[in-house]
């Protein structure tokens, strides 16, 4: 009886060898044929092969299998990881809960591949660069209006032209169905006019007349994409104009600008096609097609698994967090490079905090004690743990509401904070300041009292953000160390992330989030998470300010900044804010994290971003500005 | 008694299992006197340092050195830095950039150099050349550099104006004996993600896992030796009640409810003694349906009779009179209990639903935080292959043990 187990676990054993084995089977005859394969699937099929015969330019009608044993030509295609987690829900550009990383989404920037924003982002130069409008957009004089003309040569994939319209629609569809654009620009933006190519935006005013913030008028020019009014109004009626049913709409018919479109998708993979009708193809835009006829995204089940697909040459492009990704090259001498060859191989554009959760007395009542808890934290180690050393550490980069980069770091006075700028692992100097703020251990056991009680508070984050957690243990030991008791907690992503947005939640004392990273309107934007009161008592709060602090006078500076232009005055206010956050700590961040940032495999596709003087920044080739990558790839050999 | 461990120790199996298990207790216990301290404390800043002897670059600098003439000295140094591969890649350099090769021995290390240093341009990226063989030449030459900067390293130091000031010479024929050296830490499992001394980690951990298989199976032994005792010998109505409730727990799987109790107990909750007596209360039923089966058959024996003609309380005759008959089959499977126990600690931890993190180290735990790291992916094989090993070697041994004494106390095994 038992051999007969043991033989059929035996049977079982090999036959999930050789299920497993399938795959790169398939891809490596995808490697070895791979030009007359190609041929055979210009014609591609699936349930919207409809539609997208529409754009592409070999309109054939051969029938060609897509699907798990569908060959991409490898030489065609570039492969990513990191982005796509399970299958799309929809392809629809004004909808919600789209889960489509490859087409609707955004980065540093927007995903400008299937659906293109009026201008490119780049958070190099912090500069906006062209793509549905022309380059260059206007202010009147006291910034309520913004004028900008949409480019001649913009087509949409049916042929006609994208106008002043289509934008007007798009923002007003939004506000009305309740999508993103109203929860993003619906406080900032109060309306358009469209005539032919020109488009005005007027700002909302506050009571004073002024524009509330024209930051963010910028930042719906290039995280917005448009959709075309003619789809909008399709959709619209066929959904009889219900909200819920539009943003829902799978929009299999839809009409996109971008240079690429959906050819398959299922649980497995995403595969977006290129448009050989593109309207960029016009030497008023890139003067060429993108480089790779397919973009493929398979789905992993998890970052071990994408990392072990990037060492194979499986993926191309990693957009993961890979700690020590120089042995990648030092160690196993594989064809990998970064963006920088060196540490921090990326560029850090924003810090995942702690927040200190103010609905706790003993927190909100102490100041002292967030300093002190803040201050005897050990950063170097979290920085040389989580991340790797792939992050400047704090005495390099001393703390403030800015992001590493030069631009930002620019915009505050360092001389006049300097003293307040904690480095970490300060253990002594924690002591001193809660002794002296009474904070004391009254009964000896080790551990400090406030109003007679023990102070006994949790460290949390998502179980499993490995990094995160690490980042966890450490603020830990550092309250064992100033004798304040901090344990840590780790509850699955799905109950923390009901937890931290309930604006009354007592059950986390310290937990982690990331403010912004890089948008035109950042920092005021970051600055506004960290303390504008904006965001207190808001149910659901996704936005900011997770820690629930209020202070009107930070809340007060907060709200001159969008409408200041004279930087003298802007630094003041800027160097102002970040006196009062670094004296009252609401939170502190523990690292700064590379938000820009790849590790690609050179064995098919060469030529990416790199710290070349290209000015392209590393935005998974395909956001904002990034996606300039996609026409500078060559093949290699 | 005697005469039963005699018969025990004679089982070479037993005997094998026995010496392993009480090494691996005896190193639990001397290991921590040589090397005392916080089992947690983080004394790597990085990630997973690799095992080895770690010599302090600070203190080497200043001890006393003694000049050594070694005559593959600067052949070793070459071959560290400039391998056969590199040598070979140089070739291609010198190929792209059209410079004649001809004559050229690639194991003449000066010549090849001397070519490299008159050739290569750190700003020239030729068509073609991949970002990362560019980013390989740039170290490349790095390290060539390094390799012609001489035979001597300066150490310089701020005098109180502020200017370098030479304060050591050391040259590539000093040595210094390690004796010397203040610092040297020996490694030899290297460090864990956290900076973590393995090795120490490790005793630690499995002090700790098997503690908690003693517990879970101390808990799961009592509850199904006292579950199976009174179902066996009272029989009847409580008979029925017993074997219902065994029943239903053997019916469902005991790690998917060993799994839902963790989880939800929440992870405030889960100390190392709260695991594993959840463990124990998951993993009774086996041993109280056996238990049950050879009481029944021992109930109606004379001498029970005769107990209970005699008055003997119920207690009594079951502690008495029918435990002892037992007992042997108890203590095996007390052992498989510890052993299984030991076992759903680590599949538990590796789920992610182990006992809290920061107060002590089981090694679950250990597998739990080097898999979240990769450490299988990036080739820190310490940071889980020792941690592997003692699993095996425990629950190895415990099972020789059990083997051993069934051998012995089975009638039918018995040789």
């Amino acid at each position: 009886m038992k051999k007969l187990i043991a033989l059929l676990l035996a049977v079982v054993m090999m036959f999930s060898l050789v299920a497993c084995g399938d795959t790169p089977a398939d891809e490596n005859s995808g490697n070895n044929d791979g030009n007359v394969v190609a041929d055979n699937n210009d014609a591609n099929t699936d349930d919207n092969a409809g539609e997208v015969g529409d754009g592409t330019a070999d309109d054939n009608n051969e029938v060609a299998p897509v699907g798990n044993d569908d060959v991409l030509p490898r030489e065609e295609t570039l492969y990513f990881a990191g982005q796509q987690w399970g299958a799309v829900n929809s392809w629809n550009p004004i909808g919600t809960n789209q889960n489509n990383a490859m087409a609707i989404a955004s980065g540093v920037g927007w995903r400008e591949t299937m659906f293109e924003t009026l201008y490119m982002w780049n958070a190099l130069d912090g500069k906006l660069y062209g793509l549905l409008a022309n380059d260059d957009y206007a202010w009147n004089d006291d910034m309520t209006q913004l004028t900008l003309t949409i480019k001649d040569a913009a087509k949409w994939s049916d042929g006609t032209a994208v106008t002043a319209a289509d934008v007007k629609r798009t923002f007003d569809v939004g506000i009305e169905i309740g999508n993103g654009v109203a929860g993003s620009y619906g406080a900032y933006i109060d309306s358009m006019e469209a005539d032919g190519n020109k488009l005005t935006i007027n700002a909302k005013l506050n009571d004073a007349g002024q524009p509330v913030n024209p930051l963010k008028i910028l930042d719906f020019l290039v995280l917005q994409a448009i959709a075309q009014e003619k789809w909008i109004d399709t959709c619209y009626e066929r959904n009889n104009g219900d909200a819920t049913a539009i943003l829902n709409d799978p929009a299999d018919d839809v009409v996109w600008s971008g240079p690429y479109t959906k050819y398959f998708s299922d649980d497995q993979k995403v595969v977006l096609v290129r448009d050989d009708n593109y309207w960029g193809q016009d030497a008023s835009m890139w003067g060429s097609l993108p480089v790779p006829k397919y973009l493929a995204h398979n789905i992993y089940a998890d970052n071990a698994a994408g990392e072990v697909a990037l060492k194979a040459g499986e993926v191309d492009v990693c957009q993961q967090f890979i700690g020590n990704v120089q042995n990648l090259w030092l160690e196993d001498g594989l064809p990998i490079s970064t963006y920088y060859d060196e540490a921090p191989y990326g560029i850090c554009l924003t810090m995942p905090t702690a927040w200190f959760n103010m609905n706790i007395p003993v927190i909100a009542e102490n100041a002292a004690l967030r300093r002190a808890i803040a201050m005897a934290v050990d950063y170097d180690s979290i920085i040389a743990n989580a991340m790797t050393n792939q992050s400047p550490s704090f005495s390099e980069v001393p703390r403030s509401l800015m992001n590493p980069t030069a631009g930002e770091q620019a915009l505050y006075n360092q001389s006049e904070v300097a003293d307040l700028q904690f480095a970490g692992n300060d253990v002594e100097g924690a002591k001193a300041l809660l002794d002296e703020a009474g904070i004391v251990d009254t009964d000896g056991d080790g551990w400090r009292e406030y109003n007679g009680e023990k102070i006994s508070l949790n460290a949390v984050c998502p179980n499993g953000w490995s990094d995160w957690q690490a980042s966890m243990e450490i603020v830990a030991a550092a309250g064992e160390k100033i004798g304040v008791e901090i344990t840590t907690l780790y509850p699955e992503y799905d109950i923390y992330q009901t937890v931290f947005v309930d604006p009354n939640q007592t059950e986390y004392a310290i937990f982690m989030w990331s403010p912004d990273a890089s948008t035109p309107s950042n920092p005021w934007t970051r600055v506004n998470q960290f303390m504008g009161m904006d965001y207190v008592g808001i149910q659901n709060n996704w936005s900011g300010n997770w820690g629930q602090y209020k202070n009107e006078e930070a809340d007060a500076l907060i709200k001159q900044i969008p409408l200041t232009t004279d930087e003298t005055e802007l630094k003041r206010l800027y160097t102002e804010l970040t006196r009062i956050y670094l004296t009252e700590v609401p939170s502190f961040s523990l690292m700064y994290r590379p938000s820009m940032f790849h590790t690609v495999n050179e064995s098919v596709w060469t030529n990416y971003p790199a710290d070349d003087g290209r000015n392209i920044p590393p935005a998974d080739c395909t956001d904002g500005y990034g996606i300039r990558a996609l026409y500078e790839l060559q093949l290699v050999g | 008694m005697k005469n039963t461990l005699r018969q025990v120790f004679h089982s070479p199996k037993f005997v094998a299992g026995f010496v392993i298990f009480a090494l691996i207790l005896l190193t639990m216990i001397i290991y921590p006197l040589f090397n005392p301290g916080n089992p947690l404390e983080q004394i790597g800043v990085g990630t997973f340092a690799k095992p080895g002897t770690y010599v302090s670059l600070y203190d080497a600098a200043k001890s006393p050195t003694e000049t050594l003439r070694l005559a593959d000295a600067n052949d070793k140094r070459i071959a560290s830095r400039l391998s056969d591969s590199d040598r070979v890649e140089m070739v291609e350099w010198f190929k792209i950039m059209n410079v004649s090769v001809e004559g050229l021995d690639i194991s003449d290390t000066d010549a090849l150099i001397d070519l490299w240093s008159a050739n290569y341009d750190p700003s020239v990226r030729p068509q073609g050349m991949t970002n990362a063989k560019v980013n390989y030449y740039k170290r490349l030459n790095n390290q060539i550099n390094e390799l012609r900067s001489g035979d001597s390293i300066l150490i310089a130091d701020y005098d109180d104006e502020g200017n370098l000031i030479e304060s050591k010479k050391i040259s590539s024929e000093d040595y210094v004996n390690t004796k010397s050296v203040a610092n040297v830490k020996f490694l030899p499992l290297g460090t864990d993600n956290f900076g973590r001394d393995v090795l120490k980690e490790l005793v630690s951990a499995t002090g700790t896992s098997i503690r908690i298989g003693l517990i879970a199976g101390i808990v799961a032994t009592l509850i199904g030796l006292t579950f199976g005792l009174l179902a066996g010998y009272v029989g009847g109505v409580l008979d029925d009640v017993i074997m219902f409730v065994t029943n239903i727990f053997t019916v469902i799987p005991s790690f998917v409810l060993l799994i839902l109790i963790t989880y939800s107990l929440g992870q405030e909750q889960r100390g190392a003694t709260v695991v594993a007596t959840v463990i124990g209360f998951t993993s009774w039923t086996w041993t109280a349906r056996s238990v049950r089966s050879q009481v029944i058959s021992l109930r109606n024996r004379d001498h029970v009779n005769l107990s209970k003609l005699s008055g003997h309380s119920l207690l009594r005759i079951v502690l008495m009179d029918i435990l002892p008959y037992i007992a042997s089959y108890v203590v095996m499977a007390f052992i498989l209990q510890v052993s299984s126990g030991i076992l759903a600690e680590a599949q538990l931890s590796l789920l992610g639903l182990g006992p809290k993190t920061t107060q002590v180290p089981t090694l679950g735990l250990m597998m739990n935080w080097a898999m979240l790291y990769s450490a299988h992916t990036n080739g820190s094989w310490w940071a889980y292959f020792p941690v592997i090993l003692v699993i095996s070697l425990i629950s190895f041994s415990l099972n020789l043990m059990n083997t051993g004494l069934d051998q012995v106390f089975n009638p039918t095994l018995r040789d």
